[in-house]
């Protein structure tokens, strides 16, 4: 197909996408709720990863020691964190005295009667370790349990299982994510053939005459694939710049709910640094559910 | 140039619409098809143009073989051939001057050749001045003749024309019959399916009279009705 073909066909698509204005808009409104409502399932998604990933790197490993724990045996373990972080598997840690312990239950019991019969002798000494990245837990909560100082009754660590929990829920949310996804391509598909079927329909005399005279099937074709991209690409461009609009109004709304909650570790992420992605795959999706829906719709209703 | 053996057309509803039909049009020949209304007239054409495929037979259209035809091919057969209607199948958003330009934009004629050609097919059919009417500003006769000057801009060795005059005056069908003799002694093959006497008696050219479905005559210089 020659180049001057390509842009008549181009062309006669953009006018096609013009004068049916309303049947255009219908489509690209569908093309934008389709594309937002993506867009924010992928940014709830994005939301709940980043903070997930947050909270693993705020965790701290507590380790407890015997309470009857020799010094020897307390400088055992200090070696070892110290050594750990001069590895970079720790970023830091603190360590709690049996005096601090004692003063710290009693801060926390306000009630006098239980603290009776309890003194800092008999409380344990413990570290409270922060991590360079959360994969080295494992190990050095293997490590840590070597030490006879250390009390492994109770268990080394932080709540794990419920990190592990929630990232099984992230797991199941993504796949949901992806089912919704499919669903919403095929209903957008869906519509914008339905368009597409319309204006196949209102111009069927059109392309009656187009056969007569020997046009190729392709040249008959490409308007509406035409017509159908540019829905597409519309609609993205419409549904991009109304889910940054809603995101950031959203994030600023709930960031402070968030932060009068106390809940000052969760953070709604800035729009700025998914926008890109977020462009993108709006861009993509729309192009190719319009580009789809009307090659469909004209293989089914033009018999070409 | 157009060759039918032994054509038979049936319809996906049962109707026959062509029967058993062979005939031989020659490169130049000015040919009307006439029969009563439904005798096969329009099947007739519509087989030529690939409009509808033969049930049996073959039909041999510009070295176009018919039967089986694979669908790439057809843009090209028809592109051999003009085609005009009744109806005159203009597109009401385009003007007269655009559309005679759409058949060769269609064929992918380069800008230069359609500002060269359309003027001349304009001419030829006498509408230069209304090059830039819409066909809602034209008479019937007027929108034929922008019809007649689309089917000829390319210049297809073959016009055909299934019944040009039969939403026009007896004036204004004249001037079209006129045309069509015209283009034809110009060299083009020229067929047309009509029901008019008048037209037929007066030129004197070949007839293929069809009765449901059959050709019960074949006749050089032929009148409308059988003289004897
Ligand atoms: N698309 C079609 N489907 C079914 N029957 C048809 C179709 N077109 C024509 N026919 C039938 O075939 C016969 C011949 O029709 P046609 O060729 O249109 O005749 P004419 O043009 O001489 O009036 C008629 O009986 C008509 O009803
Ligand atoms: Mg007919």
């Amino acid at each position: 197909m020659k180049i001057r073909t390509l842009r008549l066909l181009a062309k006669e698509g953009t006018n096609n996408l013009y004068k049916n204005k309303l049947m255009s808009l219908a489509s690209i409104m569908t093309v934008v709720a389709a594309l937002f409502f993506l867009g924010i399932v992928l940014l709830i998604a994005v939301n709940i990863t980043s903070n997930i990933e947050a909270m693993k790197r705020d965790l701290d490993i507590t380790v407890f020691l015997k309470v009857d724990a020799s010094d020897f045996e307390r400088e055992e373990v200090i070696a070892y964190i110290e050594r750990e972080k001069e590895a970079g598997v720790i970023s830091q840690y603190r360590m709690e005295t049996k005096e601090q312990a004692y003063e710290n239950i009693k801060s926390e019991l306000k009630n006098e009667a239980l603290l009776k019969g309890l003194s800092a002798e008999n409380l344990p000494e413990s570290f409270y370790i922060k991590l360079t990245d959360p994969a080295y837990s494992d190990e050095v909560i293997v490590q840590l349990t070597k030490f006879t100082g250390v009390n492994t009754e109770y268990g080394i660590g932080y709540n794990k299982s419920g990190l592990e929990r929630l990232e099984k829920i992230l797991k199941v949310f993504n796949y949901i994510v992806m089912v919704i996804l499919v669903i919403l391509m095929v209903i957008a598909v869906f519509l914008i053939s339905n368009t597409i079927r319309l204006t196949v329909y209102a111009r069927r005399r059109e392309i009656e005459i187009m056969k007569y005279v020997g046009a190729l099937d392709s040249f008959i074709r490409w308007p509406f694939i035409v017509e159908g991209i540019l829905i597409g690409f519309v609609g993205a461009l419409a549904s991009f710049f109304a889910t940054s609009q809603a995101y950031t109004w959203l994030q600023n709304v709930l960031n402070s709910i968030l932060s009068s909650m106390g809940l000052s570790t969760l953070r709604i992420i800035e729009f700025s640094p998914v926008a890109l992605h977020i462009f993108a795959i709006y861009a993509i999706f729309g192009v190719m559910i319009g580009g789809v829906g009307s090659i469909l719709s004209v293989r089914k209703h033009l018999n070409v | 140039m157009i060759r039918f053996v032994d054509t038979t057309k049936v319809y996906s509803n049962g109707v026959v619409g062509l029967k058993n039909v062979t005939v031989n049009i020659e490169k130049g020949e000015f040919v009307f098809v006439i029969g009563a209304s439904g005798s096969g007239k329009s099947t007739f054409l519509k087989l030529i143009m690939h409009e509808e495929a033969p049930t049996e037979g073959e039909v041999y259209v510009n070295g176009y073989s018919i039967h089986n035809m694979p669908r790439s091919e057809i843009p090209y057969l028809r592109r051999s051939l003009g085609v005009v209607f009744q109806d005159f199948r203009l597109l009401p958003n385009k003007t007269a001057y655009e559309n005679v330009a759409f058949a060769m934009q269609i064929v992918e004629a380069s800008p230069r050749e359609i500002r060269r050609q359309v003027p001349l097919a304009l001419a030829l059919v006498g509408l230069s001045k209304k090059a830039k009417a819409y066909p809602n500003q034209m008479s019937g006769g007027e929108q034929q003749r922008i019809a007649l000057a689309r089917a000829l801009v390319n210049n297809p060795s073959v016009l055909i024309a299934d019944e040009p005059t039969g939403n026009l005056d007896p004036k204004t069908s004249w001037e079209i019959i006129n045309l069509l003799e015209e283009i034809n002694q110009r060299g083009t093959t020229v067929v047309v399916a009509t029901h008019e006497k008048d037209i037929v008696d007066t030129l004197k050219k070949r007839v293929i009279v069809l009765d449901r479905g059959e050709i019960i005559r074949d006749e050089q210089k032929g009148l409308y009705l059988n003289e004897n």
